[in-house]
């Protein structure tokens, strides 16, 4: 088994698993040390693991509801604990992001006369001083259940959450403020968030405690029906590089991470020439 | 507004979009949960919701790159996926287990939510058939006995009967789906250059064979394929196309030509053969 070590080692390039990456491992050994895969993905198809066997694994994680009101099954946090320890994952990226939430109950119900309501996908929450309270508790409570540290994600934001009260940055910056948690700065989300709420991305990119990144994300965003939307299996625009480039120039994160999942059909002259050119602006 | 009855409206009209809809023409309903629907801009929440189902669907790409690279370029992603993750969700059926199911079902709902007077339209359902025409075939097992023609005859005598030799799936579009791939293979494709017409395709695959064939055919060839059932003899495949009892010579001519093509034979009515052995 093959593990990442990133104390005093200079920036580690990955990929998120999906289809395809055992071959562009294979292929590129040179320009890939490391390979991101979901706890859900280990979970429900242990045999993913064994790709550790080539390549080091970083954990990532879509269960936890950092932001949300619901917490995780003890035995979601036992298996991510487990998969935390297997795999010797340097950090857990969660997103800071609700995937549960309450049951939607009338006046006249209780809410535990229904199941809370699951998704499959992680949501912006409400960004507001109670969601932030929330999140330093929940962080207060996750952090003692696993080895390796928990660092957050910034989630894409999509149309304006009612009830917030403050921007995608400053709430990022409040929960950090409250929490030892690193932060994975999804270059991308934070572009569409940009987008969708009309500000400048690099003026507020500014604004970030970019002294905490931990790890960065990239990947491919599209507009449609009006809305910036995330997408994993469109090249990243060159608006995401200047954001890289912008961070890179302040500080050196411990991983960037290209999230090309969802098709096996990704171009791989594109990801070959982006690979080689994260590795020129780092030097490497 | 507290933020876990926030959360709570969100996941549930992304759990079951169909409730968003039902917000939109009631609002009363989230009123009643203690929610101000006029704080939630739903129209971004249903589309949220066919972001998520498209990623559901992202099995499916393997088999229709084309198909989703045409629905990205035509901007349709959210659109086609939030409209169907509204309908199923008010259907009450879940999404299927097997990509081939999901596949079928995307189908099915995108043959009564398109809009065919949309060239973009047109060519979503034709690439998205051709795609699956091709992944169904490739599925089919190669025979590995195929009984030999009774005659070796290419021009058929109204007795013969003509059978495809092999597997085939007949679909009538409106572009060449051929042509769109190679204009979606551009940085910036030109849809609107692509010719729309009337194309017969045959998509074959022969006994044996580990390939697939892709035939453009003229209408009596296509008609005539769609009839082949290898047990209607010539003549009367000629009096149920041409509706005389004479055996058509345009007709014997287009199986002919099939048979060129090796995607027919023929073999003899079993009372013919019968009466030949004697």
């Amino acid at each position: 088994m093959k593990y990442l070590n990133t104390a005093n080692q200079p920036v580690a390039i990955g990929l998120a698993h999906g289809p395809g990456v055992t071959e562009y491992i294979s292929a590129y050994p040179e320009l890939i040390d490391y390979v991101e895969i979901p706890f859900e993905q280990l979970r429900h198809a242990p045999q993913v693991g064994s790709i550790q066997e080539q390549i080091p694994v970083v954990l990532h994680c879509a269960s936890m509801s950092v932001a949300g009101f619901v917490p995780p099954a003890d035995s979601t946090l036992d298996a991510i604990a487990t998969e935390a320890r297997r795999t010797q994952t340097p950090w857990i990226g969660e997103h800071l992001a609700f995937v549960t939430a309450d049951p939607l109950a009338s006046d006249s119900e209780s809410d535990s006369d229904n199941p809370p309501t699951a998704l499959t996908y992680t949501v912006c929450p409400q960004l507001s001083e109670e969601t932030v309270e929330r999140v330093a508790e929940n962080l207060a409570t996750l952090e003692t259940r696993f080895d390796a540290p928990i660092i957050l994600e910034n989630s894409p934001q999509y149309f304006p959450v009612p009830g917030s009260t403050m921007s995608m940055v400053d709430f990022i910056g409040a929960v950090l403020q409250r929490s030892n948690a690193g932060l994975l700065l999804d270059l991308t989300h934070f572009l569409i968030t940009m987008v969708n709420t009309g500000k400048d991305a690099l003026t507020e990119i500014a604004k970030l405690p970019l002294d905490r990144v931990v790890e960065i994300h990239i990947s491919g965003l599209n507009v449609q029906s009006g809305i910036a939307w995330d997408d994993h299996a469109t090249p990243a625009p060159a608006p995401v590089f200047e954001l890289l480039d912008h961070v890179l120039e302040r500080v050196r994160p411990k991983a960037i991470t290209f999230e090309y999942n969802w098709t096996p059909h990704f171009p791989e002259s594109v990801l070959l020439n982006q690979l080689q050119s994260t590795r020129q602006r780092l030097g490497l | 507004m507290k933020a876990n009855k926030v959360h709570a409206v969100i996941a549930a009209g992304l759990h079951s979009p169909a409730l968003i809809t039902l917000w939109r023409e009631d609002p009363n309903q989230l009123r009643k949960c203690g929610i101000e629907p006029e704080s939630f801009d739903f129209d971004a929440l249903q589309k949220f919701a066919g972001l998520t189902t498209k990623v559901r669907h992202n099995g499916l790409r393997l088999d229709l790159p084309l198909t989703f690279r045409l629905l990205n370029v035509a901007g349709l992603e959210i659109e086609l996926f939030s409209a169907y993750a509204t309908f199923r969700a008010a259907s009450g059926s879940g999404y299927a287990d097997t990509t081939a199911g999901r596949a079928q079902d995307l189908l099915h709902f995108m043959e009564h939510w398109l809009d065919f007077d949309r060239r973009e339209h047109v060519l979503l359902w034709d690439m998205m058939r051709h795609e699956l025409a091709l992944t169904n075939l490739a599925s089919v097992k190669p025979t590995s006995f195929a009984p030999k023609p009774s005659s070796t005859t290419k021009i058929p005598r109204p007795a013969d009967v003509p059978r495809v030799r092999g597997t085939i799936t007949l679909i009538e579009l409106r572009s060449d789906p051929r042509v769109v791939a190679t204009v979606l293979q551009e940085k910036a494709p030109r849809l609107n250059e692509v010719e729309l017409g009337t194309f017969n395709f045959c998509y074959w695959r022969g006994e044996n064979a580990a390939t697939i064939d892709i035939l453009q055919l003229n209408e009596l060839g296509f008609c005539l394929l769609t009839l082949i059932d290898g047990a209607t003899s010539t003549a009367t495949l000629s009096l149920t196309i041409t509706g005389e009892n004479k055996t058509s010579r345009g007709i014997v001519r287009a199986l002919g030509e099939l048979a060129e093509l090796g995607i027919i034979d023929f073999c003899l009515t079993k009372t013919k053969a019968v009466k030949r052995a004697r």
